[in-house]
């Protein structure tokens, strides 16, 4: 944490693929020593088990968010998503009291960014059928002359932004867990002549950072979740106008 | 020069970053069972605005260092 300080301008922890892959296991084991705290407490009637209660807390959140983003089928997609949430937050927590974590990383955000994408297309697939969800890139239905100029033309751009969402997923969370980290060093070397460590006075934003990325990647799976089965539900034909969710309304570039 | 033109990001972000959390209040404040829902539509505009200086960053910042 106080490497910046010790005279040269820049220097940032490098941990490699190797302490990479060694503070994923860290996050990991943190969270199945949790949820296996979180399983002893099962039972067909009364959680009373401290983690088993705060788990389903979490849980009931998680499907609360579902519900209203995607709609009353939201309820299926709800492993997946809370998956999403717990391995992301742990990892910020770990970001919060160690100097490198899985989310300060730009290829795990990536491979946590292509999953998400990659489980969004397999879904909508499963949904609307290959043909359906590929025509759904089109845009809306165009006769004769249209047809040929303008939906090529909407499938390539719709197709370069399912890709941009890859990127911007996962720069998202590594601009801030690993920018938190930069922010931490240089008000590190700011008071380092008086032994004051200033950068831990960024603490409670960053606390507040861990819970809001957490929560913003994966409601952000969930709106496009909801884009992409949106066909689903009782509304076959309209479903772009007057959609009864809220976040459907919602303009979603990249 | 650079850090001229990252500071301009960071206010344009800023003032974005205002305007969201001041309408969402204000919507708040108005109908206050609506919560949830704006809620969550803050929080997504919250992530598009933040995302553009993320971008401006890793733009504009290598070129801090020369």
């Amino acid at each position: 944490m106080f490497a910046a300080a010790e005279g040269e301008a820049e220097r940032t922890v490098e941990v490699g693929f190797l302490g990479t892959a060694v503070y994923i296991v860290v996050v990991l084991a943190l969270l199945f020593l949790l949820l296996s705290f979180a399983k002893k407490g099962l039972n067909t009637r009364v959680f009373k088990n401290y983690w088993t209660s705060r788990f389903e807390q979490l849980y009931l959140f998680i499907e609360g968010m579902c519900v209203n983003v995607i709609g009353a089928h939201g309820r299926r997609y709800v492993p997946m998503i809370i998956t999403f949430w717990l391995v992301i937050f742990f990892g910020n927590v770990v970001a919060l009291f160690a100097p490198f974590s899985p989310t300060a990383s730009l290829s795990f955000n990536l491979g946590l960014a292509l999953t998400s994408i990659a489980y969004v297309q397999w879904e909508g697939m499963k949904a609307n059928g290959i043909i359906g969800h590929f025509s759904h890139f089109a845009g809306p239905k165009l006769g004769g002359l249209m047809a040929l100029v303008i939906s090529p033309v909407i499938f390539c751009i719709e197709v370069v932004s399912e890709l941009m969402k890859n990127v911007s997923l996962s720069l998202r969370l590594y601009g801030n867990i690993h920018g938190g980290h930069e922010a931490v060093e240089k008000m590190n070397a700011l008071g380092h002549s008086i032994y004051v460590p200033f950068g831990e006075f960024l603490l409670p934003i960053k606390l507040l950072t861990v819970v809001v990325q957490a929560m913003i990647f994966t409601l952000l799976t969930c709106v496009y979740l909801s884009l992409v089965t949106a066909h689903h539900s009782e509304d076959d034909h309209h479903h772009e106008t007057d959609s009864p969710h809220g976040a459907e309304g919602v303009a979603v570039p990249a | 020069m650079n850090v001229i033109g990252l500071g301009l990001a960071a206010l344009g972000c800023g003032i974005g970053l205002g305007l969201i959390g001041y309408g969402a209040m204000q919507g708040m404040a108005r109908q206050p069972e609506a919560i949830n829902r704006l809620q969550v539509a803050m929080l997504i505009a919250l992530a598009f605005v933040e995302l553009v200086f993320l971008l401006t960053v890793f733009v504009g910042a290598p070129g801090l260092k020369g």
